[in-house]
């Protein structure tokens, strides 16, 4: 992938806040058309990270570069951005709010109506146009909240745990908004400690544990750099065979399976082999990769 | 550009178009209306003439209180009545308005009672006001110190009630002085009270009514000094709010914090602008109609005289105290996480201008002591006592200027200030920022 074709380049970026240092010296590049996966535990530099690249702070050293430009007060304008936390005016309108979101991304008014319309439209809010937030449902006030990211049709959407709290038909909803984002060749990035949904969703991930990086690329390529020899199987009369075969390292019990890890020079194929050798009924034989959650645990856990 | 100008349209609207703005604004002229005009308007309407017969078989005391009913008379006591009263604000309308002025007076219907005993008399009047030819009478006593009796089928109507009794007793007075020999005219002579009017100096040599000034500097004072607290705490709220609802997060991802705020202190000025503009407007309608109901030029020639440069320098000087405290409460609502914990943090700002307030009750008694002048160039509380000042006795222009030269300095330091706590201070939830970590915050930023 070329440099100069990312939407945003990170470079060598630091933030400290007294002597705590929650960024240090952080690199990636997010391409284009792609759903890039932030992750991290909690307290990793993420919301800090991410408030750099919006401009809410400024890094101590180091370059943040949106569409080959420094960031500054216009590239602001082309950035959606969903924090994690976040709220809405209680007593204003959901359209009065949404116009100065509008405004503030300097959408003109004409255009914000027309945008705002639709939206609420295809959230099935617009009866509640005219109502005040207090007045929502919790679902309401975050599919507004979303409106009011995208209004400004951002080319880079930037959602900050944006799952959490949200109910699962708001999720199912909000995924398909992300899609149509990358099909027109937007970039969305997200930052989540929830692996099952960046694991569904993300072409890219960037794992970050106390302001550095720790894995970063596709997630194709992290998966298999992290491929393991790991086989379940499920064996009619005879638990206890496997942890008698050479090239078993450990045995996971499970409920209806058992989870083998190999030397990552054995052949599962001779360990199928041997076992039907050896009487047993094999119903299930399959090559497990390893989840987003091992590797987290894997990386974060060790260095804890 | 275009995002400041939203970002004060914005704030502008949510204070204006919120119910409180609107009933606050409408409450104050309202209820000036309604202590001044109401009666006014309902005592401008006159009732009929009253008919009346009086009975006099002596034929003494009926001319004299005729004449005693006659309009001319009526004007002139009313006149009269006018003069004799000190001068009040709030008094003004009441007094303008005494019962004289509000009875249409009196029609004599001639009735000849000669020959015919008391009775008769009564029961033919009796029914004559019960078939509506007549409306009161009024039987003059043969004897001096007899009984009058006076009969109304409106003895409802106070206002002539008391007219007519007036006029009796002016009318047996008078005959009592008359057998001693004393004119109208050297009884008034004896009873005329000394005069003592009290009227203050300006550096012109002219003469300024001081309780009218006391009451006006003090009105000044109190709409400044309540105005800036109002306004304070709606900045207060409103910062607190974007803090504790996180918009502030997607404000800062929009637009740069200074803008932010400045904006946010313009918008809310504006709009209290805009409230003091309809209050003075209204002040100016309310005078305006009282003009047209009844003649008010002895009262304003003793009121204060307020220039349109004064009306000026209120505005200007409201800005001036509105920029510097709205700047500190927008300060203590970056620092709190709730509105509550701002209300305590709230105290010292109000004290400030309470001080200030109290210092404006110096300026009133001196005016030119060199108190007056410090505390009216003093930042703080320049814009509570300068316009006190400016009105019960403008300053040199240079004092004017140097007033609102240190206070647009101090606005300066106070937003830089506030500038940098807010940038920090909006995104840092949880807690309550300490006096070290804002003290932190303001060198760091």
């Amino acid at each position: 992938m070329e440099q100069s074709e990312a939407t945003l380049r990170v470079d060598a970026v630091t933030k400290s806040f007294g002597d705590f240092c929650a960024v240090d010296g952080l690199s990636f590049n997010v391409r284009p058309g792609r759903i890039f996966g932030f992750l991290g535990p909690n307290g990793a530099g993420k919301t800090t990270t991410i408030r750099m690249i919006v401009g809410i702070t400024v890094p101590d050293t180091g370059t943040i570069e949106l569409f080959g430009r420094r960031i500054n007060g216009m590239t602001q304008d082309h950035i959606g951005y969903l924090p994690e936390e976040r709220g809405l005016y209680k007593k204003t309108k959901v359209v009065d709010q949404l116009r100065y979101f509008a405004a503030l991304k300097n959408v003109s008014r004409k255009e914000a109506d027309k945008r705002i319309d639709r939206w609420l439209d295809r959230m099935q809010l617009s009866e509640w146009k005219n109502k005040k937030t207090t007045d929502l449902s919790k679902g309401m006030q975050q599919k507004v909240q979303f409106i009011s990211t995208v209004l400004h049709d951002p080319d880079l959407l930037i959602l900050d745990e944006p799952f959490s709290g949200f109910d699962p038909v708001n999720v199912e909803f909000m995924i398909g908004v992300l899609s149509e984002f990358r099909e027109s060749n937007k970039t969305v990035i997200f930052s989540t400690h929830l692996m099952e949904t960046a694991e569904r969703l993300c072409h890219d991930i960037l794992l970050i544990n106390k302001g550095r990086k720790v894995v970063a690329g596709s997630l194709r390529e992290v998966k298999e750099s992290y491929g393991r020899n790991r086989i379940a199987i499920r064996v009619e009369g005879g638990s206890t065979l496997p942890a008698e075969f050479p090239g078993v390292v450990s045995v996971t019990e499970k409920a209806d399976e058992q989870i083998l890890d190999l030397k990552a020079d054995a052949d599962p194929q001779e360990l199928l082999k041997q076992l039907v050798a050896a009487g047993a009924k094999v119903t299930k034989f399959e090559y497990v990769e390893p989840t987003l959650n091992d590797i987290f645990i894997e990386q974060i856990g060790g260095t804890k | 550009m275009r995002k400041f100008l939203a970002i004060v349209k914005h704030e502008y609207r949510k204070v204006v178009l919120k119910w409180s703005f609107l009933i606050g604004t409408l409450l104050f002229p309202l209820l000036g209306a309604g202590f001044a005009v109401v009666p006014a308007v309902i005592f401008s309407i006159k009732g009929e003439p009253v008919r009346i017969v009086i009975v006099d078989r002596e034929g003494k005391l009926g001319p004299r209180i005729r004449s005693n009913l006659s309009p001319e008379k009526i004007a002139e006591k009313q006149a009269e009545a006018l003069k004799n009263t000190s001068f009040e604000p709030t008094a003004a309308p009441k007094s303008a308005n005494s019962l004289e002025s509000v009875t249409a007076g009196f029609v004599f219907v001639p009735y000849d009672a000669k020959g015919k005993p008391d009775d008769e008399v009564r029961a033919e009047l009796n029914s004559m006001a019960a078939e509506k030819e007549i409306d009161a009478y009024l039987m003059v006593p043969s004897q001096m110190g007899g009984k009058f009796e006076f009969r109304s089928r409106k003895a409802g109507d106070f206002a002539a009630n008391a007219m007519l009794e007036d006029a009796v007793n002016d009318a047996v007075r008078s005959e009592k002085l008359t057998e001693a020999n004393i004119t109208e005219n050297t009884l008034r002579h004896i009873n005329e009270k000394a005069d003592i009017e009290t009227k203050a100096i300006d550096e012109h040599g002219r003469e300024k009514n001081s309780d009218a000034l006391l009451a006006a500097s003090f009105i000044i004072g109190l709409m400044i000094y309540l105005s800036l607290t109002i306004y304070g705490q709606v900045i207060l709220g409103a910062v607190v709010e974007e803090k504790e609802t996180r918009i502030a997060e997607i404000l800062f991802s929009s637009a740069r914090p200074f803008e932010l705020m400045l904006g946010k202190l313009v918008g809310v000025g504006l709009a209290g602008l805009t409230q003091l503009g309809i209050w003075i407007t209204s002040l100016a309608l309310l005078v305006g109609f009282l003009m047209l109901q009844v003649d008010l030029a002895p009262f304003l020639a003793g009121a204060p005289h307020i220039t349109p440069l004064m009306v000026f320098y209120f505005l200007l000087f409201f800005l001036l105290g509105y920029f510097l405290f709205a700047s500190i409460f927008a300060l203590i609502g970056s620092m709190v996480t709730t509105v509550q914990e701002g209300g305590q943090f709230a105290f010292p700002p109000i004290m400030l201008m309470l001080i200030g307030f109290y210092f404006s009750f110096a300026v009133i008694r001196d005016p030119s002591s060199p108190l007056s002048f410090w505390v009216s160039i003093a930042p703080f509380w320049a814009p509570i006592t300068m316009p006190v000042r400016i009105l019960a006795e403008t300053p040199p222009f240079w004092q004017i200027g140097l007033s609102i030269l240190i206070n647009a300095v101090a606005i300066c330091g106070m937003v830089w200030l506030c500038a940098r706590v807010y940038r920090v201070g909006m995104l840092m939830y949880g807690k309550r920022a300490t006096l070290p970590e804002v003290w932190k915050w303001i060198r760091e930023a």
